[in-house]
């Protein structure tokens, strides 16, 4: 079943692009990752997603039920973990966890504990008080506190030293069991490699690339490194081969297609050194990045 | 009701700031009365000023020596008061969540955007309703030195629900301003420069020769001291028209509100 359908989802703030005719849909129960450079439209589809914002085109729904017309609704089992947390002044952690608490059914006063020891959370200090880092564990806790069914998670872990972002990973890790759905948008590969099931690469606006973070490092492109004192770069100029460039005599480039035309290839020069190897996503995502 | 309480909770430093502006306000006007009162020099005085002058401040009207002609003077600053304070409450209880950046909590809570503009209209109405009646509070005490007679409170009580009304129309117009305008920076400021504006007209509709559909421009001629003093009754007239402007601006915030983007 499909948690989150969107289709052909557009939106333009006045003129300025905000995202293109995005389509994809996110299964229950899995980990979607969705990655892109900074003002590429991962907050403007999460916003669209909270229906804190209007598309200007294209539907999107959440648990089957329209995003805008059903928001109130669909908002009672989603937790959600903006960017930057912002939260009232002049209120104790505690407080505001309660106050966010009392929106939803349910007493949640012994898992308000629970994550709170579990993320070194002090409930008894000032929400102003506190550091970037600390804030950020104030919004972990009430975007989990009320046990949603739905997760946004956006670049979640900026602030969070690596000890806690571990811990982090964990307790998303230990929803993600429970059967929580994850939608989880960053710019960095590494945690997203770490977590994800599936990916969507998105760039100015427009969804590039939908794919099983496998496959999409495993099976579709080779890294190739080949020094060869006497052979141009342009030898290998073959339509499957990509980023083609020379550095220090070693000719480099990513291939996708049937190994054996490559290997061949090689086997028809005198070559010092070769190693053929699997991209990071890392290098995969800035190949798309600069497409 | 937990967002009402916590909008009152949040907004009663700016209750408590405006009641103490009213009530000095008081105390120094009744300080001053007590060189007005029952000094016919003072009347002399006064007629030597220009009718224009005397008109626009409402002194024509009322005889400054006694404490209820004092109290009739003193309305137009109730009224400026209670149109700038309601004006602000109802826009910035709107507009604050977008500048303070706390839309992506409280807008992501299962709580429709209806729900909130009602809340925080009814928190800010609460407002101005003990605003008001700190003011009254304030005049009543503040009368007693000078042997205030049953004509007095009757007039003040009108006073009061006059302030009330003014309060209640400029409410209704910052919480459109609030719910509609994106730019939340402008919208205090638009509030503030629709006051002054009504307030000019309401100034220029008092001058001899000006055109008389003026007075239906601003809520400030609707509740006059003046008329209050002679009719001894609000205007029904003028609370029909109050009535129809708060609840135009009402719908059309919660229109607004629940159809526009949040500015993040």
């Amino acid at each position: 079943m499909n948690v989150i359908t969107v289709n052909n989802l557009t939106k333009y703030y006045g003129k300025a692009r905000g995202i293109i005719d995005v389509s994809f849909s996110v299964e229950e129960g899995e980990i979607f990752g969705f990655i892109g450079p900074n003002g590429a439209g991962k907050s403007t589809t999460i916003r669209l997603l909270l229906s804190l914002i209007y598309p200007t085109g294209g539907s999107a729904a959440i648990f089957g039920k329209d995003v805008w017309k059903f928001g109130t609704e669909i908002r009672k089992n989603i937790g959600y973990l903006p960017s930057e947390v912002f939260y009232y002044e002049g209120m104790k952690v505690i407080d505001l966890l309660k106050y966010s608490a009392g929106f939803y059914d349910g007493d949640f006063t012994e898992r308000m504990h629970e994550l709170a020891e579990y993320m070194e959370l002090d409930l008894k200090r000032r929400i102003e008080d506190l550091s970037y880092g600390n804030k950020k564990k104030v919004g972990i806790v009430q975007g989990l506190l009320h046990n949603p069914k739905l997760l946004f998670l956006d670049e979640p872990t900026s602030g969070l030293d690596p000890l806690m972002q571990r811990k982090f990973f964990n307790l998303i890790r230990e929803e993600n069991r429970r059967g929580v759905t994850i939608f989880f948008s960053s710019h960095i590969l590494g945690e997203v490699q770490r977590l994800c099931d599936r990916v969507g690469i998105i760039r100015e606006g427009r969804i590039v690339e939908i794919s099983d973070i496998r496959t999409l490092q495993e099976n579709n492109y080779k890294k190739i490194r080949i020094t060869a004192p006497d052979v141009e770069p342009d030898y290998f100029a073959l339509p499957d081969v990509s980023n083609l460039h020379a550095e220090n005599g070693t000719i480099k480039f990513f291939f996708k297609g049937d190994i054996n035309t490559i290997v061949q290839k090689i086997s028809g020069i005198r070559v010092k050194d070769v190693t053929i190897e699997e991209p990071t996503l890392e290098e995969i995502f800035m190949h798309y990045y600069e497409r | 009701m937990n967002i009402y309480f916590r909008e009152l909770r949040a907004n009663l430093k700016s209750l408590l700031i405006w009641s103490g502006i009213v009530i000095l306000l008081i105390v120094i006007g009744t300080a001053k009365f007590s060189a007005f009162t029952d000094n016919p020099e003072m009347l002399k005085i006064l007629d030597a000023y220009p009718p224009a002058l005397l008109k626009a401040m409402s002194l024509k009207t009322f005889n400054l020596t006694t404490i209820t002609g004092f109290f009739g003077v003193m309305f137009l600053y109730f009224g400026l008061m209670s149109a700038i304070a309601a004006a602000m409450w109802g826009s910035d209880i709107i507009s604050k969540e977008e500048r303070n950046k706390t839309v992506e909590f409280s807008l992501v809570l299962p709580v429709s955007r209806s729900r909130i503009v009602t809340a925080k209209a009814l928190a800010a109405l609460t407002n101005l309703a003990a605003f008001v009646l700190i003011t009254w509070v304030a005049s009543v005490v503040a009368a007693q030195n000078y042997n205030p007679d049953a004509g007095f409170y009757d007039f003040l009580a009108l006073e009061m629900q006059a302030m009330f009304m003014i309060g209640l129309i400029f409410l209704a117009l910052g919480l459109l301003l609030g719910c509609a305008m994106k730019q939340y920076k402008r919208a205090g400021s638009t509030a503030v420069g629709i006051i002054l504006g009504t307030y000019f007209i309401s100034v220029v509709s008092g001058m001899q020769k000006s055109p008389d559909f003026l007075k239906y421009l601003t809520p400030f001629k609707y509740f006059d001291a003046g008329e209050l003093y002679r009719a001894g009754s609000l205007n029904s007239v003028y609370l029909l028209l109050s009535a129809v402007i708060i609840v135009i601006c009402i719908a059309a915030a919660y229109w607004t509100y629940n159809r526009r983007d949040l500015y993040i």
